[in-house]
């Protein structure tokens, strides 16, 4: 019997002569077909790097700017720009402006996702601290989100399944991105704040399913008995429906 | 497979930021095949390592933006991602995806204690190696399919070069064993 190293020496050869296997022709290009058409759409939605010289101009034009210019302005700001707050208000005004249950889900899941696109734009300019205000925001969005199918279980039960359908659907796709955010950023503190998001969202998810085995019309998943949201009601006018990041 | 000079990844990279569609060819073309064949050695299936690259070379080249703070090469950050993509896989799947030794005997020998190695096809030595722990494969896979250097695995896997080479032993010890174990029933 040969000595352990040149057995393993031997396995290691072995190893390296094995032939890479190598995708279709058809594979990969379906693959840059896919890949191109994601990079088109990043780069177009992308937010430019503003350097500080163009803040500072930005900033003093917003000054002569009408409250419309203002507003316009705030539409795709983000926690780190002094239009954040305003981006807040109309967010307000379009939550005032959500009657229907389906409404008011959409609104909160479509906040839960701006909030972790800011997430990982704030993760982007090592502002650690914002991304993750605002996860613990979108963790909100999605406790406001259980909050109305609690509340529509007792009226209408078919609409409340379908309404935690798309709840599920929507903290899944979350969680996916942020598994895959979780391996992109070498930060810990940003690996700890994604962690944590992900565990708040697995238990608003888990208050939701038990909410619906026991047949509980009430709202009080878990999120809220974890103190991490001050989430109130079902949703409209709640103070965390505001991006303001908190000081 | 060739390896691209990561001076050269960063100019392609600045460039992909500034929606060069070219550049992001470049590195597609760079990169996919290697990341296809790495992950076609952890799951085995041809399909699920299409997905996977796949997901993996639109997650490198949109998330540019969070390249910046990594501190490591761009091939790395790429393994990074696809060894992530294949763990998310795994777990929704719901269960880790072990394939049967049975197919990946070493043939009889006269001395059992030798391996024929070289009577092993390609496809039995994956499946065998995808029976060892994550961390091991990993290793293996980087090292000797990948041809990296124990320093680019420990930059992707976040150890030292010692660590790496200590992994790399107990690798292909757990390997022959496992080898050697169906070889022996």
């Amino acid at each position: 019997m040969r000595p352990e190293g040149q057995r393993l020496e031997a396995l290691a050869e072995r190893l390296r002569g094995v032939d890479p296997v190598l995708p279709s022709p058809a594979g990969k290009i379906r693959g840059w077909n896919l890949v191109a058409a994601a990079v088109e759409h990043s780069a177009a939605r992308r937010p430019r790097g503003r350097p500080a010289w163009r803040l500072t101009l930005a900033a003093a034009a917003a000054g002569v700017l009408l409250a419309l210019g203002a507003v316009s302005a705030s539409a795709n700001s983000l926690p780190d720009s002094p239009f954040y707050p305003i981006k807040g208000a109309l967010e307000q005004v379009r939550g005032d402006l959500a009657f229907s249950p389906s409404d008011r889900l959409g609104f909160h899941l479509d906040l839960a996702q701006a909030r972790l696109t800011e997430a990982e734009a704030m993760i982007a300019r090592h502002r650690i601290d914002l991304a993750d205000q605002a996860l613990v925001s979108m963790d909100e969005q999605f406790q406001e989100a259980a909050d109305v199918v609690a509340a529509e279980r007792r009226a209408g039960p078919a609409l409340a399944a379908d309404l935690q359908h798309r709840l599920q659907q929507a903290i899944e796709s979350h969680d996916r991105q942020l598994a895959g955010l979780q391996g992109e950023v070498s930060n810990p503190t940003a690996q700890q704040a994604i962690v944590r998001a992900r565990d708040r969202a697995a238990q608003v998810l888990e208050g939701v399913a038990n909410n619906a085995g026991n047949g509980n019309p009430g709202g009080n998943a878990a999120g809220k008995s974890q103190g991490q949201g001050q989430a109130q009601g079902s949703g409209k006018g709640s103070p965390t429906a505001h991006p303001t990041p908190k000081k | 497979m060739a390896r691209a000079a990561s001076d050269d990844d960063r100019l392609l990279i600045e460039r992909v930021r500034q929606g060069d569609q070219d550049a992001a060819r470049t590195l597609y073309e760079r990169y996919f095949d290697r990341i296809y064949n790495y992950v076609y050695a952890r799951l085995g299936r041809v399909e699920d390592a299409e997905d996977l690259a796949i997901d993996t070379m639109t997650r490198s080249l949109t998330r540019l933006d969070l390249f910046h703070d990594q501190g490591v090469a761009f091939s790395s950050w790429v393994y990074r991602i696809a060894h992530n993509a294949t763990i998310d896989h795994y777990r929704r799947q719901g269960r880790v995806i072990l394939v049967s030794l049975e197919h990946a005997t070493l043939p009889e020998s006269s001395d059992p204690s030798e391996l024929a190695l070289q009577q092993l096809s390609n496809e039995e030595l994956r499946e065998a190696l995808r029976q060892l722990t994550d961390e091991q494969q990993q290793v293996l896979i980087l090292r000797f399919f990948q041809d990296l250097t124990a320093v680019q695995v420990g930059e992707i896997i976040g150890k030292s070069v010692g660590a790496v080479q200590a992994l790399q032993h107990r690798a292909l010890a757990s390997l022959e064993r496992a080898l050697q174990g169906k070889a022996m029933q």
